[in-house]
């Protein structure tokens, strides 16, 4: 893991400051002569070799001196961090909506397999997997701001907080991830309700409800909990066009400008910032796997059609 | 029927069914957008007019005109074209590179795999809309930028499903009778494993498509996507976005037709997909 | 003084006498038909009172709302709030606007481009135009209570022409060789040359009067925001949010509002029309075209809208191939169409350019016979220059200002691909732009609005000034420009002008389709609130009803 972010840290930096005199122009911008950005790169190390001017910008970065920004001007550090809460806000309250509602979907389909309610929430994951997220922000913006005008269009929360315009960016992320979440959830469902434990669980009078509840769930639930905490990187993309769509200010928007502005110390951080979030998931996810179950049996990889 | 080409029967499924009727209906508008487009996407005429409304020569705007006066029915049709080839393209070199270092670290193992694994998970810890952002950024924005966008976000995960199979192909006895018989690697690869795997990969090829069309509908949202005045779906919606209050027809129609487009491609990939061994029910 | 001078006689503010050229001046605006707003712009400049002037000239004054205005209110203002330390080093206007609200100018320069006195009561320029003398306002204290003097202005002059100084102010005031304090109120500045519009430059966005400790105490102005202005800051946040409280001790009469608060919600203009009408903001700093549609769909919101002299240029450089050769560069200029450009990228809100970057409400503007389009022509010329099948052009842009700019270049592309110019578009992300606008050879840049079309062709298109992107060099254009700049009478100079126009025309320096109006939008309950070709606001005569 060490050695992946390493790995990652060394790319972001060579995409970005391989090229000196380009860092120079950024950051002195366009009116600034040769002089004055010699100048500079011999004030800021940039005429070290490029292994060296590496070590030095890791070190600093993980001492948590991140630089400054070109487009604003203030410390990144100070800029991220309320994006950062504020995306986390977004994502979480996303989270919570999203969870419920895709296990419960989920499960409620899985354990009526083949009935109408499995084949409505089967429909409904493929269609809302199917609409990119910019896209059902259209829709869902035409109808409830457009038409009916229930919800803001923005969510730029400049007269403070408030709870109306997260609507919309958590509806977008829902749509998108429910979906999915409840398709995971409905075939782990299902072939729990299959097993020979399940029945004969049932068999021994259970209701169905206390069936689910005390056996079916706790093994059903083992995949769809990874894939919820691995849809957490995801998450992390779908907030980027979610909070562009709808002027959240977050970390989305920050990376976005920082992109567009070739802000390169600013986008240095926020890709580390990203990666740091997605490994920290992904081993996240493997330990709480190998938790909730124990006698882990490794998945054969898919049989295809092979003929001998 | 041999069981490799048994995904064939499948398309007789509805959902299946469904997905190709869409899919194969959107690439009809792509290979015959000459003819079907009423005017030149390209052209401007009188802008923004609603959906249905006439020119001054009475000339019907069907989907209507965006700011620039160009027909927003011919730039959809022609979008449709943009959007197929280079999703296509895209999806196929993503292709390429994974199924070839997909094989090489499945079957020899140790140090290639090892390193590939490792690339591959370096790429992975992006998450996908970060690198193609900084991807776009640092190259510029054009096709071959996005092909190469959606290369880099795509391989990994190809990698992964390739190596995958490959390791449990090699395994088998017939791989061990064909190193036996003398074969050439790269014959084993080509001949031996990689058709093997070809239920699996159609499956995922439809998937990919339709995650690439929508990275690249998201990359022309952005602004990041191809240059004007090239009909994209994506950069149609950008554009429209800020009058979208007064005049919705500008972003309603794009994001329909993106979406259908990846429902399609949705459907035929779900209908493909092998039914799992089920276990039967009992009581 | 025995009488007050009869009603309609020109005189100046201090009561001084006239400078040698107003008589002359007035007489052409009564008499010779030169237009009467320039003539009382360049009397503006030559210390004459204004409401003579205006008087004796017969142009009325704007005029005022009939409301009383309404004391109180905090106004809630959509403006990028960037990192900020020295006023005078300032290369951003929305920054200015900021401070624009604590800390004040010699002159002040309204929308309507006339200069009027401000911290400055009066000034008095001798006959050679070389020797100014300025007199103060009394009773003027800062916000910590120093009372403001001639120390303050020298310091800050000073500041300005240093060899070291960071300030664009080098440059523009470099004629400046000493200010002479003559007393605690009155200082006298002494030129190397002639400059007529000195005052005008006084009000530009660097040239505020800081306090005179400014570089003692730090030199970072929000740290320790001291002014003579309406306003004083309260809080200062980059990238989300600075306020202004209004000062009860003003000097002059004390602003309407209580609290200007500046948020910044980021670059996307729609989403700050969207707060507009959601009732989270009262204004807005700037709207483009494609936001127009969405403002006119809600009746309660204002739109602003002021003629500027902002523009789009796209320039070809002389020295790069293929524009090296005049015909391709013509062969590109005469297949564009200006009108359907202005038309579509802009909604006919604009005025026809005539590729020559002068304006038409600028008052050095020569009118020349009309461009006109000629799309064989330019197949000729192209054939000539070895190009029998048309040839292949990238023009690079950036979207500094808006979509508009990505538009007007598509009508560009349709335009030449009828003449067989087959043209790319290079669209870069703004800030990128920015970094090669001076090095491509065929680019789209934006040029703010300059009073002057004589500023404009100075900073331009002068052989080697600074900012001469399209690398022009000419020596009967330089020397066309030397003469303009040494003639006073505007009408006069136009006609100079005139030479410089057509030697840009003739050498097909561009394609300047149009000059775009200035739009912002405001809540119906905003007064007194103007828009600005410049995008200078002052915030002291705005109320909220």
């Amino acid at each position: 893991m060490v050695l992946t972010m390493l790995a990652v840290s060394l790319l972001v930096f060579a995409v970005l400051e391989l090229n000196v005199d380009d860092v120079a122009v950024k950051v002195l911008g366009q009116f600034s002569t040769a002089d004055q950005r010699q100048a500079w790169l011999r004030e800021n190390g940039y005429t070290a070799p490029f292994l060296f001017r590496y070590l030095h910008w890791l070190w600093a970065f993980i001492t948590g001196h991140w630089g400054t920004s070109t487009y604003y001007r203030e410390d990144v550090l100070t800029l991220l961090a309320p994006r950062l809460a504020a995306s986390g806000l977004l994502a979480g309250t996303a989270l919570l909506v999203i969870v419920p509602v895709g296990l419960v979907m989920g499960v409620i389909a899985g354990v009526r397999e083949g009935s109408v309610v499995d084949r409505l929430v089967s429909v409904f994951a493929i269609v809302t997997t199917s609409i990119p997220e910019f896209a059902s922000a259209v829709f869902l913006t035409a109808l409830f701001v457009f038409w009916l005008g229930w919800l803001p269009g923005v969510s730029t929360m400049a007269d403070g907080f408030h709870l109306r315009e997260l609507v919309l960016p958590v509806g977008v992320l829902t749509l998108y991830s429910a979906g999915y979440i409840a398709r995971m959830t409905r075939s782990s469902m299902a072939t729990v309700m299959q097993s020979p434990y399940i029945r004969t669980a049932r068999l021994k009078g259970n209701s169905l409800m206390r069936v689910i509840v005390r056996h079916a769930l706790r093994n059903a639930l083992i995949t769809p909990v990874t894939v919820i905490m691995l849809q957490i990187p995801w998450l992390l993309s779908g907030v980027i066009v979610v909070e562009v769509f709808f002027a959240y200010q977050g970390f989305g928007t920050l990376l976005y400008q920082a992109a567009l502005n070739t802000d390169i110390y600013l986008i240095e951080a926020c890709t580390m910032v990203s990666v740091v979030v997605v490994v920290l998931t992904q081993v996240a996810s493997d330990l709480l796997y190998a938790w909730l179950n124990p006698r882990m049996s490794f998945k054969a990889a898919e049989r295809p059609a092979g003929a001998k | 029927m041999t069981r490799r080409y048994a995904w064939l029967a499948s398309l007789a499924r509805p959902t299946a069914a469904i997905g190709a009727l869409l899919v194969g209906g959107w690439l009809a508008i792509a290979l015959l957008s000459r003819v079907l487009a009423p005017y030149d996407p390209l052209h401007s005429m009188v802008p923004l007019l609603t959906p249905g409304s006439r020119g001054p020569a009475g000339n019907i705007f069907w989907l209507g005109t965006d700011s620039l006066g160009r027909d927003v029915l011919s730039r959809l049709i022609y979008g449709a074209r943009t959007v197929i080839v280079v999703a296509t393209v895209a999806t196929l070199t993503a292709y390429a590179v994974g199924i070839v270092t997909g094989l090489l670290a499945g079957y020899f193992r140790g140090r290639v795999d090892a390193v590939l694994s490792f690339c591959a998970n370096v790429i992975l810890s992006f998450p996908v809309l970060v690198l193609y952002i900084v991807i776009i950024v640092a190259l510029g924005a054009s096709a071959a930028n996005v092909v190469l966008a959606v290369t880099f976000g795509s391989a990994p995960a190809i990698f992964r499903i390739v190596r995958a199979i490959t390791i449990d192909l090699r395994s088998r006895d017939f791989i061990a009778a064909a190193i036996t018989q003398g074969e050439s690697t790269w014959r084993i690869l080509l001949v031996e494993i990689l058709p093997n795997s070809s239920g699996a990969l159609i499956v995922d090829f439809c998937l990919r498509l339709g995650y690439s069309a929508i990275t690249m509908g998201v990359l022309g949202f952005l602004g990041l996507g191809l240059p004007p005045p090239t009909p994209d779906w994506g950069g149609m919606v950008n554009e429209g976005r800020t009058m979208a209050f007064a005049f919705p027809h500008l972003v309603l129609f794009p994001c329909m037709a993106l979406s259908s487009l990846v429902l399609g491609l949705s459907l035929l990939a779900d209908g493909l997909r092998q039914p799992p061994a089920r276990v039967r029910r009992v009581g | 003084m025995s009488e007050p001078p009869p009603a309609n006689t020109l005189r100046n503010n201090d009561g001084s006498e006239l400078h040698p050229a107003v008589r002359p001046l007035a007489q052409n605006a009564l008499h010779c038909g030169a237009d009467r707003r320039s003539v009382l712009r360049v009397l503006s400049w030559l210390g004459v009172s204004l409401v003579s002037a205006r008087a004796v000239l017969g142009v009325a004054a704007r005029a005022v709302a009939s409301n009383a205005p309404r004391q109180g209110g905090t106004l809630r203002f959509v403006c990028s709030v960037q990192q900020m330390t020295d006023p005078a080093a300032t290369t951003w206007v929305e920054a200015s606007n900021l401070f624009r609200n604590s800390v004040e100018f010699l002159t002040y320069v309204d929308p309507d481009n006339i200069t009027h006195p401000y911290l400055a009561q009066s000034w008095h320029p001798s006959a050679d135009l070389k020797t100014w003398d300025f007199q103060l306002r009394a009773g003027i204290r800062w916000s910590n209570g120093d009372p403001f003097t001639v120390a303050d202005v020298a310091f800050n002059i000073k500041r300005w022409i240093a060899p070291e100084s960071k300030s664009p102010n080098r440059t523009t005031f470099a004629a400046i060789t000493a200010i002479e304090p003559l007393d605690e109120l009155r200082f006298r500045l002494h030129l190397s040359r002639p400059i007529c519009s000195l005052p005008e430059h006084l009000y530009a966005a660097t040239c505020p009067i800081l306090h005179r400790h400014f570089e003692a105490q730090g030199a970072n102005w929000p740290r320790n925001p001291v002014g003579t202005g309406p306003f004083r800051l309260t809080d200062y946040h980059v990238s989300r949010i600075a306020v202004f409280k209004r000062r009860r001790d003003y000097w002059g009469q004390p602003a309407w509002l209580d609290e200007i608060r500046y948020l910044d919600l980021g670059s996307e203009i729609a989403t700050h029309v969207a707060a507009l009408a959601a009732g989270q903001v009262d204004l807005l700093y700037r709207l483009t075209i494609s936001e127009l549609d969405l403002v006119k769909r809600f009746p309660s919101m204002q739109l602003l809208s002021e003629p500027s002299a902002q523009t789009l240029v796209m320039r070809m450089q002389q020295d790069q191939k293929p524009y090296d050769d005049v015909r391709v560069r013509k062969a590109v200029v005469l297949s564009a169409d200006r009108e359907q450009m202005l038309r579509l990228a802009y909604r006919d809100h604009g005025v026809l350019g005539e590729n020559h970057h002068v304006a038409p409400s600028q008052p050095d503007y020569f009118r020349l016979p009309p461009v006109r389009r000629d799309v064989a022509q330019a197949r000729r010329l192209l054939a000539e220059a070895g190009y029998p099948n048309g040839i292949d052009l990238t023009l690079a842009l950036g979207n500094t200002q808006g979509r508009y700019e990505q538009d007007t270049a598509q009508i560009l592309q349709q335009n030449c691909a009828e003449a067989g110019i087959r043209l790319s578009l290079q669209v870069l992300p703004p800030a990128q732009y920015w970094t090669i606008w001076d090095k491509v050879p065929f680019g789209m840049t934006y040029w703010a609005h300059r009073p002057l079309g004589i500023m404009v062709l100075e900073l331009a298109y002068r052989s080697g000034s600074v900012w001469n992107e399209s690398h022009f060099s000419n020596q009967r254009f330089d020397a066309a420009l030397d003469k303009a700049l040494g003639i006073l009478d505007p009408h006069e100079r136009s006609a100079a002008m005139g030479d410089a126009e057509r030697i840009l025309q003739e050498e097909a320096v561009m394609v300047q389709p149009y000059f775009p109006r200035k739009f912002t939008a405001a809540a119906a309950r905003v007064r007194g609130f103007r828009a600005d070709p410049q995008d200078y606001y002052r915030m002291d005569k705005v109320w909220l009803a």
